[in-house]
């Protein structure tokens, strides 16, 4: 199952890259999909899939954009 | 009195005089300070209806308790007067030394009157006040006249200083400090302008009376490094509030082209990581240990410092796509002293004009080279375009009719930041009903909508949330008068904020009496409101038409066809009012104005309009 996850802001530094499309091992929530690209899970995230708001256990699909983010709060 | 120095200097620019008041302990608890002292000295001593580039208006440059002390990041001035942009109340706060030099000097505040009869700048030093010729800074940009005053002063001096807008009376013309800071963007570098006042220079030499100093610099300097720790363990200051620019653009929130779009397939040219990479210094303002000012070399090889609010509307709004050009034309506004995201608002606004037909030019959408011409036209009112772009988005727009207004992107006149909420009902909602006009400053609730409601959701849950971060970013931090940042991005914790209060004042506050003092501080910005425009009504807290507009929604990806809805927007505005205690205008009641002891201001304000 291929994926392509973003990652926003200084996550990029956590993560080791900005943009990357993923063959994942198997089925995965937001939340597993998180920890797998090694996003620290004590930090509070927002995950998006195909730019709506993702729950941490709505499972990502086959061919999904899974944007992860920093909470902000606008500058 | 503790914490306060007691004092405000009161100058006047049309005889050259000045002298020193003193204020009450009352007037201190009431009002705080900052946004507070302003919004009820300009209330008390401006009449209604009074010409705000005349010179009865009044500039107020004022402190809280906790300004200039260090602590997490007290580097912060109110600066405020009757708004030339919105007609009422308008305020803004920068990073500046004035924040601790004068209070050093033994002021919680400055008021300017009147209006001098040739270009001049003020050196208050303690208790002397100089009114010096500024003909040399005159005519020049912030740039040059920051450096002129460094040269012949120092570096250690509090500087307010206007550019080539200010003096041509821009109406979103802005205050600059320390060659990169900037605020007051409802024109109130315009208000300085008018009263022929080029700059403000302060240095004090005193201490700032404190109730218990050994106390404050424990915390403050514990506060201050623990502001660094956060912020090196959350990665934040790498680049700072543009990473959310990547965020806006792939939750279709980000302002492009006049913010008839939400997204663009190269606005990540101008996210926080290619920010980060073009990075040549970072700056920061007094009393902070996480500097947010990322610095690049521009098209024209200046150092331009950036933030999202400046690179959104100069960038994506204005579909300029190139970091360089977008530092340019950064650079160029905070030269002239213009209001950055106004600008931004401005140029894309004249852009949709034209493609409408509304208006002639040849400014088209991606023209930076043009854009760097008309901001120079803006800042100097130079030719037709200029002159008339210089009134801001909604005055151009009723000159150009064609249902215009519908496209200018602000509320009550105040240009709004960037953030484009058609799909975002809340933040739409916070826009609407911030205390000065279209401000992101009191309340974003963007990733609150997302994560913790629902994106399409107009429930009451929403209007709570804008007023929670009302109270604490509009109130507690404006009144304090400190940098919302280490709270706001890193999480550093709200409860510390009393502990100061209470440290340098004496007193024993919790968070809750400042949620009073906010209500207060709003409260009587609303009845500044009032008392401009007794014919308030409840659309005055709509946003612009083009948010409702079914033609403008998304054409494609997840927000496709989605934009406000009226009935739905209304009745989130119903919840808003009903919560804050305002009558169907949006105007608080007699009873709430009473819980907050405003009755003295009710009656002022009963005179000339209708309270309920
Ligand atoms: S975080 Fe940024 S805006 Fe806030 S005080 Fe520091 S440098 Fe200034």
């Amino acid at each position: 199952m291929k994926v392509t996850v973003k990652l926003i802001g200084p996550l990029i530094y956590e993560g080791g890259f900005s943009e990357r499309e993923l063959e994942l091992p198997g089925p995965m929530t937001a939340a597993e999909l998180s920890a797998y690209v090694k996003i620290d899970q004590k930090r509070p995230t927002i995950i998006t899939r195909n730019g709506k708001a993702a729950a941490p256990a709505d499972v990502v699909k086959d061919g999904d954009r899974v944007v992860i983010s920093h909470i902000y709060s606008g500058g | 009195m503790k914490g306060w120095t007691g004092y405000i200097l009161r100058v006047n620019l049309t005889d050259k005089t000045w002298k020193k008041e003193s204020f009450t302990e009352e007037f201190a608890q009431k009002w705080v300070g900052g946004r507070g002292f302003a919004a009820k000295i300009l209330f008390d001593e401006l009449k209604p209806g009074i010409d705000p580039l005349g010179p009865e208006n009044k500039l107020v440059v004022a402190l809280g308790p906790i300004a200039g002390i260090p602590a997490p990041n007290t580097g912060k001035v109110v600066v405020a007067a009757k708004s030339p942009l919105t007609g009422f109340y308008g305020d803004g706060n920068l990073g500046s030394r004035v924040s601790d030099q004068l209070r050093k000097a033994g002021y919680d505040a400055l008021i300017v009157e009147g209006k001098a009869d040739k270009p001049v700048y003020l050196n208050i030093e303690d208790d002397k006040v100089e009114f010096l010729d500024a003909a040399e800074m005159w005519g020049k940009g912030t740039y040059h006249s920051n450096e002129w005053i460094y040269a012949k002063y120092g570096k250690n001096v509090g500087v307010l200083n206007i550019g080539q807008a200010g003096e041509n009376k821009v109406l979103y013309a802005v205050i600059r400090s320390l060659e990169g800071r900037a605020g007051g963007r409802p024109g109130i570098g315009a208000v300085m302008g008018s009263k022929m006042l080029k700059a403000i220079v302060v240095k004090g030499t005193k201490q700032i009376p404190q109730h218990d100093a050994d106390l404050m610099r424990k915390l403050g300097v514990e506060g201050l490094k623990k502001a660094r720790e956060l912020d090196q363990k959350s990665g934040w200051s790498k680049q700072s509030t543009d990473a959310v620019l990547g965020w806006c653009n792939e939750v279709n929130g980000l302002p492009v082209q006049n913010m008839r779009h939400t997204s663009h397939p190269e606005a990540y040219k101008l996210d926080g990581e290619h920010l980060n990479d073009a990075r040549i210094a970072t700056y920061g303002c007094p009393s902070c240990t996480m500097h947010c000012g990322i610095t690049i070399h521009d098209k024209e090889g200046r150092e331009s410092e950036l933030d999202y609010e400046n690179i959104g509307m100069l960038g994506p709004n204005i579909n300029v796509f190139d970091l360089k050009q977008v530092g340019s034309l950064n650079y160029l506004c905070d030269d002239y002293g213009l209001d950055t995201i106004s600008a931004g608002a401005v140029l894309g606004f004249y852009g949709d004009a034209i493609e409408r037909g509304a208006a002639k030019g040849d400014f088209k959408f991606g023209d930076a080279e043009k854009g760097k011409t008309l901001l120079w036209d803006i800042a100097t009112r130079k030719g037709e375009a200029g002159n008339l772009l210089a009134d801001g988005a909604l005055r151009a727009a009723k000159v150009y009719g064609n249902n215009s207004a519908d496209y200018a992107m602000q509320v009550k006149g105040l240009e709004m930041a960037a953030y484009n909420c058609k799909s975002i009902p809340g933040q739409a909602l916070a826009f609407g009903v911030a205390a000065i006009g279209g401000h992101h400053r009191e309340a974003w609730i963007i990733t609150f909508e997302l994560k913790h409601s629902k994106r399409e959701s107009y429930g009451p849950e929403k209007a709570a949330k804008v007023i929670e971060l009302q109270r604490i970013r509009g109130g507690l931090f404006e009144m304090l008068v400190a940098c919302r940042f280490p709270w706001v991005e890193v999480g550093y914790e709200l409860e510390n904020y009393p502990k100061f209060f209470n440290a340098v004042t004496g007193l024993d506050w919790t968070l809750e009496n400042f949620w009073t003092a906010a209500d207060r501080a709003y409260s009587m910005i609303k009845l500044h409101y009032l008392r401009e425009f007794p014919e308030v009504t409840r659309k005055d807290d709509y946003p612009p038409a083009v948010w409702f507009d079914k033609s403008n929604a998304d054409t494609e990806g997840p927000q496709k066809g989605v934009v406000l809805e009226y009935d739905k927007y209304d009745s989130l505005l119903q919840h808003y009012y009903d919560q804050r205690g305002y009558d169907k205008r949006g105007i608080p009641t007699m009873e709430t104005l009473k819980k907050l002891g405003l009755e003295a201001e009710a009656a002022a304000a009963s005179k000339t309009a209708k309270l309920n």
